[in-house]
């Protein structure tokens, strides 16, 4: 990747549909997902025996040991679209890390290269009933050997330690922490089928929780729920036929490579140093720069995440975002603010990894977004860690 | 008899904890080009051989605190008795970024500040089994 997407602008998405985002569906998740898709494929004005692709990617992001099922813990692109009843020409999940945009480049490059015509691009998110990072492991094998052992273990003490390691070395703090989990949360509340619907947080209550990984409290963390989300893609020649708006991919940046650590250890250095490769590539691959977006849609599965995307981003220098947000940065009632978690993100909707910030991009650009709409014409919707995962830029002309 | 996860020694890390129960740390070094590695993995991420013939060398068990967490809930078997308990990330003083994570014996409330100097200790977890923490050095 050296250059511009050659399929700038020639994608789009052209409908989309979620389900409500529970803590337990009165559903299999596979029933939830076919019923998902077929929304979406009739929100796109389309049949299921128009739709010849699939993708997505798999992930239950848990370090419990829950049993993984596909049609019942997960769904993958290939149950579904045998669960659809379609006949699909291409079928492809992504396996590496920053699921969302991942999958979302193996939609856009089917669509570009011609490989389908209409692709399906779903996710699938699962709270299991038992502990969801509980693990009764009593042997540590294989790369666990380094870290088990000593109790370092599962997300918490993953995101803890480069948390920490910023709050030292910026003189950062966690009374500033919660201006982005109260932002999250007010977002969220104002969504219908979010789990924290009506539900805000106050500073108050965030700095009053129990420390879980000092500094980390249960609502520096998104929480586990059911839910499925499902987006159509097809060429933007097709696009035009079809009832909405539709709303183009420009391009998308994926991490890179990151040094060799032990298992879940990701320094501070680490993500700050392979986040802004990140962003390098996306800006090099769309076309564009931090200045063209008026709807950047950080990630936040851990509260420090949304710091660290503004600032690979820039947005804001690195070291800064903790004040950028604590001064009212990405308020997104304060005009002149960056709305960065307007669609309430991971801590405002649940665990659903990535597919709060590309719907928050698919509405507002679509203008499908109600009472909620902003006058936004360029957006980026980021996923996972900046130096593990990745981004796409959306935008509602071509660009 | 603990129930935290015992480590479970291969073909490749056995040198490892035969060490680790004597109280040596060692690291994997790459016989092509003599960097460390941790953990070692099947090729060397220093020059790329494929046959790294990673040897088990003593190191000293020096280094500086980058960061660290209090743990106050453990999702793994057998650590709850010894809540909370601190968890440091030490970068080791024999190579630049060669970085390892351990218990600190010292306490939950042992003040702690980025480039603290700890050195190794070891955690008797079972007979024979020794895994790696750290503690302070005195200034």
């Amino acid at each position: 990747m050296t250059g511009r997407f050659r399929a700038a602008n020639q994608v789009a998405i052209v409908g989309y549909a979620q389900s409500a985002i529970e803590r337990h569906a009165d559903q299999t998740l596979g029933a939830l997902a076919v019923e998902t898709a077929r929304q979406a494929i009739a929100d796109a004005g389309l049949r299921v025996s128009d739709i010849d692709g699939f993708a997505g990617a798999t992930l239950l992001p848990t370090a419990g040991g829950h049993r993984v099922e596909d049609g019942v813990s997960i769904v993958s692109p290939n149950w579904l679209a045998q669960h659809l009843g379609a006949d699909p020409s291409y079928v492809a999940g992504f396996t590496g890390v920053g699921q969302i945009p991942g999958s979302v480049a193996l939609a856009v490059n089917a669509v570009a290269s011609g490989a389908a015509d209409h692709v399906v691009l779903h996710r699938a998110l699962h709270n299991p009933r038992a502990g969801y990072h509980d693990n009764s492991m009593r042997a540590a094998a294989g790369a666990q050997q380094w870290t088990a052992p000593q109790g370092y273990f599962g997300p918490l003490a993953m995101i803890a330690l480069p948390y920490n390691e910023y709050l030292q070395r910026y003189g950062a703090g966690r009374d500033e922490m919660a201006a982005v989990v109260v932002e999250a949360r007010k977002n969220g509340a104002r969504l219908p089928w979010s789990f924290w619907h009506d539900r805000p947080l106050t500073p108050e209550d965030y700095l009053a929780a129990p420390m879980l990984y000092d500094p980390v409290c249960r609502f520096d963390c998104d929480i586990p729920v059911d839910g499925v989300a499902a987006f159509v893609f097809t060429t933007a020649a097709r696009a035009r036929d079809l009832p909405h708006r539709p709303v183009y991919v420009a391009g998308y940046g994926m991490s890179g490579r990151v040094p060799p650590r032990l298992p879940l250890h990701w320094p501070l250095d680490d993500i700050l140093a392979g986040g802004l490769e990140t962003a390098r590539r996306l800006w090099v691959h769309a076309g564009i720069g931090p200045a063209d977006v008026d709807l950047p849609q950080v990630y936040d599965g851990f509260s420090p995440f949304v710091w660290w995307w503004l600032e690979v981003l820039g947005f804001c220098p690195v070291g800064e975002g903790h004040r950028f947000v604590a001064d009212g940065g990405i308020d997104s009632d304060r005009p002149g603010a960056l709305p960065a978690l307007s669609g309430g993100g991971a801590l405002g909707n649940g665990r659903m990894h990535g597919v709060p910030q590309m719907l928050e991009c698919y509405l507002q650009l679509s203008r499908r977004a109600g009472a909620r709409q902003r006058n936004a014409t360029v957006g980026v919707a980021c996923h996972s860690s900046p130096h593990f995962g990745g981004a796409v830029a959306y935008s509602a002309v071509p660009v | 008899m603990t129930t935290r996860p015992l480590p479970e020694p291969d073909e490749q890390t056995a040198p490892f904890w035969e060490a680790a129960a004597d109280h040596v740390l060692t690291l994997a070094r790459c016989a092509r080009c003599g960097q460390f590695s941790l953990p070692p993995d099947v090729v060397c991420p220093h020059c790329g051989t494929t046959d790294p013939a990673f040897a088990f060398t003593p190191v000293s068990g020096r280094g500086m605190v980058r960061s660290w967490t209090v743990v106050r809930q453990a999702f793994l078997p057998g650590f709850d008795d010894d809540l909370p308990f601190v968890l440091v990330d030490v970068e080791l003083t024999e190579q630049p970024g060669l970085r390892l994570i351990g218990r600190l014996l010292d306490g939950a409330d042992a003040p702690l500040e980025p480039g603290d100097a700890v050195r190794l200790a070891f955690e008797d977890v079972a007979p024979g089994v020794a895994v790696p923490a750290f503690e302070l050095t005195s200034p």
